[in-house]
């Protein structure tokens, strides 16, 4: 998967390296920025009120 | 989590090197770090000659790549003592071992690239070896998943402790001044200080679900603690802060002032909840007037116990005569399982007009 990733990447290998980590830190933004505050209200983990 | 490949990719590649690579030439550490990187290019530049060898040559072999042989002759694998040859030749593997594992791993995914994109293959094997079995393919696969999935966990944990801190700082701020500027509004209509009629005039005029109601400060969790409680205990109202619950009493009003926050994660207002000591002053500013509430006591209790939020504690249906305030929070930490109630009671009202109550100030 991930070298099938990185064979597909254009360029030389200095180009492709800071693309390929440049690719991995938009997808931990994506997660950390849309995805996780679309999902974490469904997890339990953070409720603080009583009631039923 | 570079898209480098991850480290059980290059098992057939490995042994597959020829052998002119074999000399290791320990000294040359940083010369095989610049050197490899010019390699590097060379090698990538050259896979559109690849597909057209056959299948067989195609192969790491060096008949395979031309003029390469002479490179990477001038370019001897380097062993860096203790490093990543060591633990190569540990693994018993060869010597270009050690240059991939020493950050050239890249390399692997082109030789690799040059035979699969002939076949079609995008795990395939880097060399002319019958394709890996699909049970290996499979297994490799569920593995790049698995670390994939560790690291999504890891990034939400993170998510969790840092990233919503951020946004419950950022949304606090904003509440912040809107609520200052909305008291700046309220007409201020000079109170006879002490004056009967200070107790009558609401704390709070009515405001949206989310929005400041007023600004808590409890003196054992320093001066800089001061969140805005919004209005309502929706998810989303908790983001934004400390929560009043809707319907129960207002801030220094008779009843029970409820109010729940977070205890891990957005700001985590609460989290030092389970610092207070009965007696400890907790400050309610409101437009016009401070509250001070003294703590009474805390309890945890389960998640369903709603009873703790009624006008009198413990008590349904029974006619509220004191001015409480309760505060609740999940317990233990980064859990729900249970709840961490606070009670604390009305000591002190005082007018802005006289300046700040003394919990504030006596430090």
């Amino acid at each position: 998967m991930y070298s099938w990733i990185f064979r597909h990447l254009p360029g030389p290998a200095r180009v492709r390296i800071p693309l390929a980590v440049l690719l991995a830190l938009g997808v931990a933004a994506i997660l950390l920025f849309l995805v996780f505050p679309l999902v974490e209200s469904h997890l339990p983990a953070t409720s603080v009120t009583v009631g039923v | 989590m570079s898209a480098g490949g991850t480290p059980g990719e290059d098992k057939h590649p490995r042994t597959l090197l020829p052998a002119p690579d074999s000399p290791p030439d320990p000294p040359a550490g940083e010369r095989a770090e610049r050197s490899g990187l010019d390699r590097l290019d060379d090698l990538l530049a050259g896979p559109p000659r690849l597909p057209e060898q056959p299948a067989a040559a195609a192969s790491d072999g060096v008949p395979a790549q031309g003029g390469r042989p002479t490179a990477r002759k001038e370019d001897p694998p380097t062993v860096q003592p203790g490093g990543a040859a060591a633990g190569a030749a540990a693994r018993g593997g060869t010597p270009a071992d050690a240059r991939d594992d020493a950050g050239h791993g890249e390399r692997r995914g082109e030789r690799a690239g040059n035979v699969t994109g002939t076949q079609g293959d995008p795990w395939g094997p880097a060399t002319a070896r019958p394709p890996r079995p699909i049970g290996g393919r499979i297994a490799r696969g569920a593995g790049e998943l698995m670390i994939t999935a560790g690291v999504v966990v890891v990034l939400f944990l993170a998510y969790q402790l840092w990233i919503t801190d951020i946004f419950a700082s950022r949304t606090q701020d904003q509440i912040r001044h809107d609520l200052t500027t909305a008291w700046a509004r309220q007409a201020p209509t000079e109170p006879e200080p002490g004056g009967p009629a200070a107790n009558q005039r609401p704390a709070v005029p009515p405001v949206e679900l989310g929005d400041g109601i007023a600004v808590l400060r409890v003196p054992r969790f320093g001066a800089d603690y001061a969140p805005v409680v919004v209005e309502g205990v929706t998810t989303e109202a908790l983001r934004r802060g400390p929560g009043h619950f809707p319907g129960t009493a207002l801030p220094g009003g008779i009843g029970n002032f409820v109010v729940s926050g977070h205890r891990t994660t957005y700001g985590k207002p609460f989290s030092r909840v389970d610092e207070l000591r009965v007696g400890d002053p907790i400050v309610v500013e409101v437009a016009d007037r401070y509250f001070t509430y003294r703590v009474t006591g805390s309890e945890i209790v389960n998640p369903h116990r709603l009873d703790v939020t009624y006008p009198v504690p413990g008590h349904l249906g029974e006619m509220p005569t004191r001015s409480l305030m309760t505060l609740t929070t999940c317990h233990p930490r980064f859990s729900a399982k249970s709840r961490l109630i606070v009670f604390a009671e009305l000591d002190e009202t005082r007018d802005k007009s006289q300046g700040a109550p003394p919990a504030l100030t006596d430090r």
